[in-house]
């Protein structure tokens, strides 16, 4: 990393260490991932149900098995990354307020008590008013347990490129994009025409604020701080800029772009590409952002 | 009490002692350093210039690796030395994430997150830190920065203007200071870092000459 000296020093590192490598790699990314998806699928099921009532009430099942599926994968891949897994619960015996993961940790058993309390109510007791009440409670839950990850991430101080509020909007942006996605994959032909606009809107728009903000840190990113411009070097023709825009292009350009033709077009099949692109794209774009700070050395 | 360090990089003659009794001292596995001093070549030949700078963890007032831990296995001493507790750890690597200094490492024998503590064990039973003990030119001065009349305190009221500590704008305030410290050897984008030209990496053969 080069980008403070100047000629008249012609500093070199010629002794040191081996850098560490990544430290948070591909399983936290599956971790972000799949929590959007569990988190963002309820935010658009509360919202359906409230807006369409009528046309949407045989997501109520589904919707919280998908939700507690991606949420089991989200703890699966939290747990699995700890360098002593079988230690997860001094989490809760010892827990240190101050730390986003501890909140997380005590948000994300929460909301996965209420899906099971959901799940319980709608499959077994078929009681549609307490699901709807719960779900009420649970979608409030889902906000702190999508943007506690940004908080994880803003309390790195070592990576500029991580800052609160950007990874804030980010998070939630992530999961309204994975959360309509899924939906629309969920609901396939049975939704009206009114439902899929409605989703098609959400996806449009997330990916829409997603992209604004990646080209934003993009290009004023660099003014913020030293680090941050030396991080982007890696996006901007270094090692992950191939990576880096095959996430754009499919988590945010192709969708928006679908989601503008299919409302022309009125064709879901359109819609249902975006929703598979904005997928895969989304852990594209999440990983590289999550890889690319670590690779900076810090002393 | 407020325990710090301070080191003089004028008189550090890059000879590792104290790395070397840090690694005994502490069993520091192979590949990991809770201290270790940095080479950073300066200038163009023949004017050209070594420096050498010792780096370990900061013990900060405002430890990010403290906030961030979430069982609280980094926590404060009494004495402001940010210790610890390698049983209570998860291995989130959270504090590796957190530290601006680079000083936290996952050990590979155990698992957990390890870091200098600044002998904590040592100072317990009224002993320096074993880096301190090594130093041949006193290079690492160590002692109570909340008492005018300690060693450390004495230096850095003498070297006033000249007492500098790393990445200052973090807000991390540490307890840790160099004296005729620079920005090539403070700050890590100041110096460039190429491939292979590091003896713990790349380069694994020494070439043999005068044969």
């Amino acid at each position: 990393m080069v980008h403070e000296t100047i000629a008249a020093t012609n500093a070199v590192v010629t002794l040191d260490v081996a850098l560490p490598g990544v430290v948070w790699g591909w399983i936290i990314t599956m971790n972000m991932w799949a929590k959007s998806i569990g988190t963002g699928i309820i935010f658009l099921a509360f919202y359906l149900l409230k807006k369409h009532p009528e046309q949407t009430g045989f997501i109520r099942f589904p919707v919280v098995v998908i939700s507690i599926v991606f949420i089991h994968i989200f703890l699966f891949f939290t747990v699995i990354d700890l360098h002593q897994m079988f230690r997860f619960w001094h989490i809760f015996f010892y827990p240190h307020l101050t730390s986003a993961i501890t909140i997380g940790a005590w948000m994300a058993t929460g909301f996965v008590g209420l899906l099971f309390a959901m799940a319980y109510f709608i499959y077994l007791k078929k009681d549609e008013a307490m699901y709807d009440k719960l779900l009420g409670w649970t979608t409030l839950l889902a906000v702190p347990v999508t943007l506690y990850t940004a908080g994880l991430m803003a309390q790195s101080t070592a990576r500029e490129l991580w800052q609160m509020p950007t990874e804030s909007a980010q998070m939630i942006l992530a999961a309204l994009l994975a959360g309509s996605a899924t939906m629309l994959l969920l609901g396939g032909n049975k939704f009206s025409d009114a439902v899929k606009k409605d989703l098609a809107v959400v996806l449009g728009l997330a990916a829409a604020a997603a992209f604004i903000l990646y080209m934003a840190e993009l290009v004023f990113g660099p003014m913020k701080a030293e680090e941050v411009a030396a991080v982007l070097h890696y996006v901007k023709g270094g090692e992950y800029t191939v990576m880096f825009w095959i996430g754009q292009v499919m988590a945010f350009i192709v969708p928006m772009v679908l989601v503008c033709l299919s409302m022309k077009n009125k064709s879901y099949y359109l819609l249902k590409i975006a929703a598979v692109s904005a997928l895969i794209g989304l852990w594209v774009s999440k990983h590289v952002w999550l890889v690319i700070p670590q690779l900076l050395p810090m002393s | 009490m407020q325990l710090g360090f301070l080191v003089d990089l004028r008189l550090c003659m890059g000879c590792k002692g104290c790395e070397i009794a840090c690694k005994v001292e502490n069993e520091v596995p192979l590949s990991t350093w809770r201290l270790r001093v940095k080479y950073v070549d300066v200038g163009t030949f023949p004017e050209t210039k070594r420096t050498f700078t010792p780096l370990r963890c900061n013990h900060c007032a405002n430890a990010p690796c403290e906030r961030i831990c979430p069982v609280s296995a980094l926590h404060y001493l009494e004495n402001g030395i940010v210790n610890i507790d390698k049983e209570r750890c998860i291995g989130c690597a959270g504090c590796v994430m957190a530290c601006p200094y680079g000083a936290i490492y996952i050990d590979p024998q155990t698992q957990t997150a390890d870091k200098c503590t600044y002998c904590a064990h040592r100072i317990a039973s009224a002993m320096m830190p074993s880096c301190v003990v090594a130093c041949p030119v006193e290079a690492n001065i160590f002692g109570d920065l909340d008492d005018p009349t300690s060693n450390i305190s004495k230096y850095i009221a003498s070297h006033q203007g000249n007492v500098q500590v790393r990445k200052p704008e973090k807000g991390t305030f540490p307890h840790h200071y160099y004296v005729g410290g620079g920005n090539v050897t403070l700050n890590p984008l100041a110096s460039f870092r190429g491939e292979g030209h590091n003896l713990f990496n790349n380069l694994t053969h020494l070439p043999i000459g005068g044969h």
